[in-house]
């Protein structure tokens, strides 16, 4: 599913310029296309670190 | 002259702190107008901490091999009474009431604050071309950038005006200028080295190490400033270790990967050349050389590009609204992060965690891997794309293509110049090591490289 970065950044009231928009949806888009199907491989077991650590013995 | 010579010389009288401190002050004065190296120089404060460095040193009160030896900060470190911008207009007039914990643990190691060093606005962005106070130049070639976000620290080192300078590191912010500049740039393992009192941008992928002119200078620079903070909740408790390695250090046995995909994918043909030939002088030296596949790094990078986005727009989320305050470049990368929606951030942490377990695994076949730092050597100033084997590329995403997924893994890496092109510019060889093996990466570094990096002709 695209998103439409656009319309979500112009709902936001963030003030980005005409040319600024087409950039950033740009990227995002290359982005997101890149992200999405990792998503998608993720387990629901699999949680986020709070506070990530290089290895995970080392816990403070 | 490297930082641990320096310190033999002073040891042995044969020069002072205040001597070496003018000495630092006069190669800023003669160079920094040409490189733009140093945002900020504290002569007077420096003069006055040299003199007192000498008086401890004359009584006998040494402090270890930092005592009145003259550093440099990048300009987003807090250092108490001076100026700290982190190369931005908003922060233009922040004088912190602190020191980081770094800059507190090297000034307790008697270091010599001579300044602070450029960057890249908000250490956002690899160029140093920074809008606010200038774009920081390359002492190899001043039409080049020094790499970033540390460009000035990278450039200072090189150019002769520190004998270090310390850098931070989100998506290859220490190593890009290590290799663009030709000075060695240590990334410690996430949580070795505090961040307490470093601007924060990624908060889960910054990481704060030196550039030096040597491998053993940066070992001498960990050892001073690694080591449990109680004021940085990612910090480790693991105890700390000798980090300077022998001068003429063995690798024999040493299992050293090289990776057969991704990393040597799209290069330039004299940055491939000078890689391999790294590995086969770790050859000759005794080390065994492993080609193994290495997991997925694009997708690595795409999930700690995404961590990034939604990091650094909440870390400046106070000050967003002051739009004409920021860089063009960097108010895309804010506003792109502004846009990321919350489960985006969280499932990529999740992802991450996947990732850190299948990148671990590698650490049972080989002790250290082998890449370039840099697919390419330092790009032209306002360059925004640059061609790599044929293929057009963004001068951003090239830059940090081989570095960024570390910080996400939080492994530590250390770039050392290994040879330069053919228009003597520095190529960067990367060595990454699993979690806390700074020693052992170092002293591989060591066993490859001269004792002092080359210093350019300026």
């Amino acid at each position: 599913m695209s998103k439409d970065w656009k319309k979500i950044a112009k709902a936001s009231g963030m003030g980005i310029s005409e040319e600024g928009l087409d950039r950033i949806a740009q990227t995002l888009d290359g982005l997101e296309q890149n992200f999405r199907p990792l998503v998608r491989t993720l387990q629901p077991e699999t949680d986020p670190a709070p506070v990530f650590r290089a290895a995970p013995e080392d816990a403070a | 002259m490297t930082l641990l010579e320096a310190a033999s010389a002073l040891r042995r009288g044969e020069v002072s702190s205040a001597e070496l401190t003018a000495a630092a002050l006069a190669a800023i004065e003669r160079l920094n107008p040409a490189t733009n190296a140093m945002q900020l120089v504290v002569a007077d404060a420096a003069r006055a901490e040299a003199h007192t460095a000498d008086g401890e040193l004359a009584r006998g009160a040494g402090r270890g091999p930092l005592h009145g030896i003259p550093v440099a900060f990048k300009d987003l470190f807090w250092t108490k009474g001076v100026r700290t911008t982190a190369g931005s207009k908003i922060f233009a007039a922040y004088v912190p009431e602190y020191d980081a914990t770094v800059v507190a643990r090297l000034r307790s190691a008697g270091a010599v604050l001579i300044g602070k060093t450029g960057m890249h606005e908000l250490a956002y962005g690899i160029t140093s071309s920074n809008p606010h106070f200038g774009a920081v130049r390359n002492p190899w070639d001043r039409d080049r950038i020094p790499g970033g976000s540390s460009g000035g620290s990278g450039a200072a080192v090189a150019a002769g005006m520190a004998f270090m300078a310390m850098g931070s590191d989100t998506g290859g912010s220490i190593r890009i200028p290590a290799s663009f500049c030709g000075v060695v740039g240590l990334k410690p393992t996430y949580g070795r080295v505090s961040r307490y009192g470093a601007m924060p941008l990624g908060f889960s992928l910054d990481h704060v190490g030196p550039l030096t002119r040597s491998v053993r200078d940066a070992g001498a620079v960990l050892n001073a400033i690694a080591g449990y903070d109680p004021q940085d909740g990612s910090s480790s408790r693991r105890p700390v270790e000798n980090y300077v390695p022998d001068m003429e250090p063995s690798i024999r046995g040493l299992r050293i990967g090289l990776p057969e995909n991704f990393y040597f994918e799209r290069l330039d043909p004299e940055v491939n050349a000078a890689v391999r030939r790294a590995l086969g002088t770790a050859e000759s030296h005794g080390g065994e050389i492993v080609p193994l596949r290495v997991p997925d790094i694009h997708a690595i990078n795409t999930v700690a590009r995404t961590i990034l986005l939604g990091e650094a727009s909440a870390a400046l989320e106070p000050h967003l609204e002051k739009r004409d305050q920021f860089g063009a470049d960097v108010l895309a990368l804010l506003d792109q992060g502004r846009l990321l929606p919350a489960p985006d951030y969280i499932n990529a942490q999740r992802l991450r965690r996947v990732m850190q377990r299948e990148f671990a695994a590698l650490w049972t076949r080989v002790d250290c891997l082998f890449t370039p730092t840099t697919p390419t050597t330092a790009p032209r100033i306002g360059e925004t794309t640059t061609t790599i084997a044929g293929e057009n590329e963004d001068v951003r995403l090239a830059a940090t293509r081989l570095v960024r997924g570390i910080n996400l893994l939080g492994l530590p890496a250390v770039s050392i110049p290994y040879g330069s092109d053919r228009r003597g510019l520095p190529i960067g060889l990367q060595i990454i090591g699993p979690p806390f093996a700074e020693a052992l990466i170092l002293r591989v570094a060591q066993a490859l490289v001269p004792a002092e990096v080359p210093v350019p002709q300026l």
